[in-house]
């Protein structure tokens, strides 16, 4: 991040991460964006870095937004209370999880942990619905976008669900 | 030395570093304050106003005004509006208190010495009591004209804060997200989403509570005004100014249950200097006037404007306001509330926070504990 005193005005360079914009064109809530648009979503993520084993988020806590990985691998856990957990996936470059976080502050469904030492940027539900208010125009694209991408998760969900149930309707018949 | 003493003994060394730590910080403000006490005004003053003016800011820019434009356009049209009531009522006070200076100084003072010189030797036959109070409230009239004095010394330190307070202003509002990840980014890992949420919330709950007091204060000013323009209108023109002691009322207004009173003072008090010939009539209409403003404040304004999480004990406003009062006078009196709201709200979400994040360690995150985790892999 830039220094906010030197890095203003005059003295700030114009820097363009090209690894981050085709980073971003992958993600699918950004992937209709256009340039402009993408370098505007940049400037409110929050880029950090975690040790390898190191919690991102934590079921249970309350939702703030999504992560998108850099450079690294990820880990999605259930946690149980019993101990036994369950890993749910395994996230590398360019993968993103959390993103339900950016409508409401639910509790997180499983953990985040990194498995390597990870570069990770994370882009969140404050930050965007005050994108919506300042830029309505782009917002809504993202929000539209956003949209898309739960609806197609959802009816996924709704074939697995189906698929499933017809599978056990058949080995109960046969 | 055993193993348990050694843990002891570490423990109890943590803890005194921690206290001595904890006193230096103190120390160390408490010996900088007064060197820093004035810019530290000057940047909340700064910071209130970007608060204030930042939804005007994000309105225009979401009118496709780029931001640093947009700033500079709500700035200049508020500076305009100052400038504005200021040129003209500023002629009108320096006239007000040209006025009362020379009063003080010449007849009012010395015919009223006399009478109550001659009151006393008439009543008491005692002529040097008589001196003993002239002299005192001679001493009275002077101070307040030094004090006057004084006050039109600072005039030139507060033309300065005028031109550095936009200037900070601007900053604030301009690169106020980037100053906020400058900060965010040096948060450990651990309290990263809990600090940015906690940051969010006051952020929004403070800026909520700030714009619903100017708002608030903005309805009582202008209803003091019309109530005094009414007043005037009725009983020949007995408060002057009744514009700049209406805006002062509002702005009075905000401190609560110590501004409304405090409000009505230099209404009362411009009503009693002119002593118009039906002086106690007109006192009670002020007061009723003010009774009025604050009963449609309290009925209707204030609830619909005011964000009710910053609400506090009566007792702990009255402390505040005296605090802030010895601190940074008139100016700390005014700020003393919000900023003692900013901590209740902060500290309320510090614990909302501490209690919804899980920030203890759990055996999952334990070094080799992946090895313990089994599951399916869905790359």
């Amino acid at each position: 991040m830039d220094n906010p005193i030197w890095g203003n005005g005059i003295f700030r360079k114009k820097k363009k991460d090209d690894d981050i914009f085709a980073l971003l064109k992958d993600i699918p809530i950004f992937s209709d964006l256009i340039p402009k648009e993408i370098a505007e979503i940049e400037k409110i993520m929050h880029r950090r870095v975690y040790k390898k084993n190191e919690p991102i988020i934590r079921m249970g806590d309350p939702g703030l937004g999504m992560y998108i990985i850099v450079k690294g691998s990820v880990e999605i856990i259930e946690e149980k209370k019993k101990g036994e957990n369950r890993i749910l996936a395994k996230l590398k470059d360019g993968s993103f999880f959390g993103d339900l976080a950016l409508l409401d502050e639910s509790p997180r469904s499983a953990s985040a942990i990194a498995t390597e030492d990870c570069d990770i940027i994370g882009f969140f539900r404050p930050d965007f619905l005050d994108l919506l208010y300042r830029k309505p125009k782009l917002g809504i694209k993202v929000l539209f976008a956003l949209a898309k991408t739960i609806g197609e998760r959802l009816r996924r969900t709704d074939e697995m669900l189906m698929n499933t149930k017809e599978k056990k309707v058949a080995k109960h018949h046969g | 030395m055993d193993k348990y003493t050694y843990q002891l003994y570490s423990q109890i060394l943590r803890i005194f570093w921690r206290f001595f730590l904890i006193v230096l910080v103190i120390a160390f403000i408490v010996i900088l304050f007064p060197f820093v006490k004035d810019v530290l005004i000057m940047f909340i003053i700064a910071w209130l106003l970007s608060v204030l003016l930042s939804p005007v800011v994000d309105f225009l820019e979401s009118k496709g005004f780029k931001r640093g434009w947009a700033i500079l356009i709500v700035m200049i049209l508020i500076l305009a509006l100052v400038g504005f009531s200021f040129s003209l009522i500023i002629p009108g006070i320096i006239r007000t208190v040209e006025a009362l200076t020379s009063k003080l100084q010449s007849n009012v003072i010395t015919e009223f010495s006399m009478k109550i010189e001659a009151f006393f030797e008439k009543n008491f036959n005692n002529a040097e009591l008589a001196r003993n109070v002239t002299a005192r409230l001679n001493e009275i009239g002077v101070n307040l004209l030094n004090s006057l004095g004084e006050f039109f010394k600072n005039v030139g330190a507060f033309l300065a804060s005028m031109i550095i307070v936009p200037v900070i202003t601007f900053f604030l509002i301009k690169d106020s997200r980037r100053f906020k990840g400058v900060i965010i980014s040096k948060v450990p890992n651990k309290y990263f989403e809990l600090s940015l949420n906690i940051l969010h919330k006051v952020e929004s709950q403070v800026g909520k509570y700030i714009q619903g007091q100017a708002i608030d204060a903005v309805i009582v000013g202008l209803l003091s005004t019309l109530g005094l323009f009414l007043i005037n209108l009725r009983f020949d023109n007995p408060v002057p100014y009744f514009v700049f002691i209406g805006m002062l009322a509002g702005i009075a207004n905000m401190i609560p249950y110590v501004g409304p009173v405090v409000g009505a003072i230099p209404a009362l008090a411009t009503a009693i200097l002119n002593n118009p010939s039906n002086l106690g009539l007109v006192l009670l209409w002020i007061v009723i006037m003010f009774a009025l403003v604050q009963a449609i404040d309290n009925a209707f304004v204030s609830p619909l404007v005011v964000s009710k999480s910053v609400n506090m004990h009566p007792l702990v406003v009255i402390v505040v306001v005296i605090i802030g009062g010895n601190i940074a006078g008139a100016i700390g009196m005014l700020f003393a509330v919000p900023l003692t709201g900013i901590v209740k709200v902060t500290s309320s979400q510090v614990i909302w926070g501490l209690k919804n994040y899980s920030l203890h360690s759990s055996p999952l995150f334990k070094e080799n504990a992946l090895t313990k985790t089994k599951g399916r892999e869905t790359a």
